[in-house]
C-alpha cells in the first residue's frame, strides 16, 4: 500500500464512490429488509422454500463432492506435467467459466438429452437424466467445477517441489508425498476453490432450468423456486433471497479468511 | 473533417426526419399471453400497416405478466389467457374492464417417433415423463382440470389423475416453454393450448386424442391498462383485435370465437 496522505479526499472521486457504493449495496438491503421481516419463519418452514432448500443442499453437496474426485487428478496433472497441447487444454478447461449459463445448458441437452449426442447410448443403458436431480449436479459440475479447477491448479503450482524431492528421498512414495505434502500444503487453495464453486453452483440458474426443468421437491432449487414464486407468491420469493444474502456473505467471509491464511503461511 | 462530420449529421438528422413515424404514431405495448406469440406477432403486423403505430409485444406466462403488472411494469394493452390472471388487476384499478376475444382449448402432445404416449390413458402409466405448466399458469390450471374431469369419469381408473400428476417431471413457467419440451424431445408428453402446435412445431409431435368431454376451455380477456400512456393507440389496438380482420388472424392460427 503506497497510497498518497491526503487530508481531504477530493470531492469528484468521492461523490462518486458514494454514488456505486449506494448502487452496490441499496439492492441487499433492500432484499434482506423485505425478506426477513415478520413472517421469515413461517415461509422459511414452508413446503416450498424447504423444499427449494433441501434441493439445492443435496445437489451441491454432490457437485462439490464431484468435483473434488475429478478435478482434484485434474488439476495436479496440469500443474505437474508437460505435454503438447496443455496450453489449448488450459484454456478450454476454463471456457465454462466466460460460457454464458443458458448456452451450457443448450449443450447439456444436445450431448446428454433424448436427441443428443449421447441420448441413444444413454437409453440403452437405461439412463434417464433430464428432468433428474442428476441433471441438476451435471449443470452445477459443468459451470462450477472450473473455478476450483483454476485454484487448485493454482495450489499444486505454488508448492516448492524441494520439499517433495525431499520427501521422496526419505524414502516416501507417490501417495504419500501427495497425502503428507503436496494436499496439505496447497488445502487453502483447494478450499478457496471449493468455496468459489460452491458460490457458483447455488447461484446457477440458466442451464438447470434449461436442462434439468423446475419440478419442486426434485429439480427446483433454490434459484428456480425464487424465479417461480415471483410469479405467484412473492412470500418464498423474498425469503429465500434473503437466505441466499447471508449464504453468500458468509461464503465471502469465509474466502476472506481462508486467503489470509494462505498469505501468512 | 469537421465539416465533413457535420455533413454526415445533417445527412443523418434529414434521414432520421423521413423515416421518422408519421405525427399521430404511438409507441404500443402489448403484454400478451405466451400462446399468443405467433398470432399476435402477425396481428401486430397487420395493425401497425394499418393505424401507423409502433407495436411491441411482451410475450410470458399471463402469472408472471400480472405480477409485472402489479410491480409497476408500462404497458398500453393486457391480454391474458384467463380471467384468474386478468380480474385482480382490474379489482386493483389498474385495468379498464376487459372483455373476452378468443377461446382455447388444451392438446395433449407427444414427440413424433416414440410410442411411450399414444393413448390418453399412457398418461398415467409408471414411468411416462409427462410435462405441464405450473398451476399457476392458466394452461397449467386448465390441464390440471382436465385430468381430475378424466380421473372422475373412472375411464381410466378413480386415480387416474393422481398417477398422470406423479409422472410429472416439469412445471414450466409458460405454455410455450411446455410445447418447446416435446418438441425436443425430451418429454414423452405434455398438455398444452391446441394453439401451440403451430406449423413449426407440428412435424416434431403427434397430437393425442383427447375426448371433448374432457377438454377444458379458457376465454382470453383483453383490457387497456388504467395507466395507458397511448390511450387512444391501445383502444384501436383491441378494436382491430376484435374486428374481422383481427379475429381472422386469429382463426388462422387455431383460436376459436370467444
Amino acid at each position: 500500500m503506497t497510497a498518497r496522505r491526503r487530508d481531504h479526499p477530493p470531492a469528484l472521486p468521492l461523490a462518486l464512490s458514494a454514488v456505486l457504493v449506494a448502487f452496490l449495496l441499496l439492492p441487499t438491503l433492500a432484499l434482506l429488509g423485505r425478506g426477513l421481516g415478520a413472517d421469515f419463519l413461517p415461509t422459511l418452514r414452508g413446503e416450498v422454500v424447504l423444499d427449494a432448500l433441501r434441493v439445492s443442499l443435496l445437489t451441491t453437496g454432490l457437485t462439490l463432492v464431484l468435483t473434488l474426485v475429478l478435478v482434484t487428478p485434474v488439476a495436479w496433472l496440469l500443474a505437474r506435467f508437460e505435454f503438447p497441447g496443455k496450453a489449448v487444454l488450459d484454456t478450454l478447461l476454463d471456457l465454462p467459466i466466460v460460457l454464458p449459463p443458458v448456452v451450457a445448458g443448450v449443450g447439456l441437452l444436445l450431448t446428454f438429452g433424448r436427441t443428443g449426442l449421447l441420448g441413444r447410448p444413454l437409453e440403452l443403458a437405461g439412463i434417464e437424466l433430464a428432468f433428474s436431480p442428476a441433471a441438476v449436479v451435471l449443470a452445477q459440475l459443468f459451470t462450477a467445477a472450473p473455478f476450483y479447477l483454476r485454484a487448485a491448479k493454482a495450489g499444486f503450482g505454488a508448492i516448492d517441489r524441494d520439499t517433495e524431492d525431499a520427501a521422496r528421498t526419505d524414502g516416501a512414495g507417490r501417495w504419500q508425498v501427495f497425502r503428507r505434502i503436496t494436499w496439505p500444503l496447497a488445502f487453502p487453495f483447494l478450499l478457496e476453490g471449493l468455496v468459489l464453486t460452491w458460490a457458483r453452483a447455488l447461484g446457477e440458474f440458466g442451464a438447470t432450468i434449461l436442462f434439468a426443468g423446475s419440478l419442486q421437491g426434485q429439480t427446483r432449487t433454490i434459484t428456480l423456486a425464487i424465479y417461480s414464486a415471483m410469479e405467484s407468491d412473492l412470500g418464498p420469493a423474498l425469503v429465500l433471497s434473503a437466505v441466499m444474502v447471508v449464504v453468500a456473505f458468509t461464503l465471502l467471509l469465509l474466502v476472506r479468511l481462508v486467503s489470509a491464511r494462505r498469505v501468512r503461511a | 473533417m469537421t465539416r465533413l462530420l457535420f455533413r454526415a449529421l445533417l445527412r443523418g438528422l434529414a434521414l432520421s426526419l423521413l423515416l421518422a413515424p408519421p405525427a399521430q404514431a404511438a409507441r404500443l405495448t402489448v403484454f400478451a399471453a405466451s400462446s399468443l406469440t405467433d398470432a399476435f406477432t402477425e396481428l401486430g403486423k397487420a395493425f401497425d400497416a394499418q393505424s401507423g403505430h409502433i407495436t411491441t409485444f411482451s410475450f410470458a406466462g399471463s402469472q408472471a405478466l400480472r405480477t409485472q403488472l402489479e410491480q409497476g411494469a408500462r404497458a398500453d394493452v393486457y391480454a391474458s389467457a384467463n380471467a384468474a390472471q386478468f380480474e385482480p388487476l382490474v379489482r386493483a384499478g389498474l385495468l379498464d374492464a376487459g372483455q373476452g376475444f378468443v377461446k382455447n382449448r388444451l392438446a395433449i402432445i407427444a414427440p413424433r417417433g416414440t410410442m411411450a404416449v399414444t393413448a390418453l390413458g399412457d398418461l398415467g402409466r409408471p414411468g411416462v415423463k409427462l410435462v405441464l405448466a405450473d398451476r399457476n399458469v392458466p394452461v397449467g390450471d386448465l390441464a390440471r382440470r382436465m385430468l381430475a374431469a378424466v380421473g372422475q369419469s373412472g375411464a381410466y381408473g378413480p386415480d387416474f389423475a393422481a398417477r398422470s400428476l406423479k409422472n410429472v417431471v416439469s412445471e414450466e413457467p409458460n405454455a410455450r416453454q411446455v410445447a418447446l419440451k416435446v418438441g425436443l424431445g425430451e418429454a414423452d408428453a405434455a398438455v398444452v393450448y391446441a394453439t401451440d402446435v403451430t406449423p413449426a412445431l407440428k412435424p416434431r409431435v403427434r397430437v393425442i386424442a383427447l375426448p371433448s368431454r374432457f377438454n377444458q376451455s379458457a376465454v382470453y380477456p383483453l383490457g387497456v391498462l388504467t395507466g395507458a400512456r397511448e390511450g387512444a393507440a391501445a383502444q384501436a389496438f383491441v378494436k382491430f383485435v376484435l374486428s374481422p380482420a383481427g379475429q381472422k388472424i386469429l382463426r388462422r392460427w387455431g383460436f376459436q370465437a370467444p
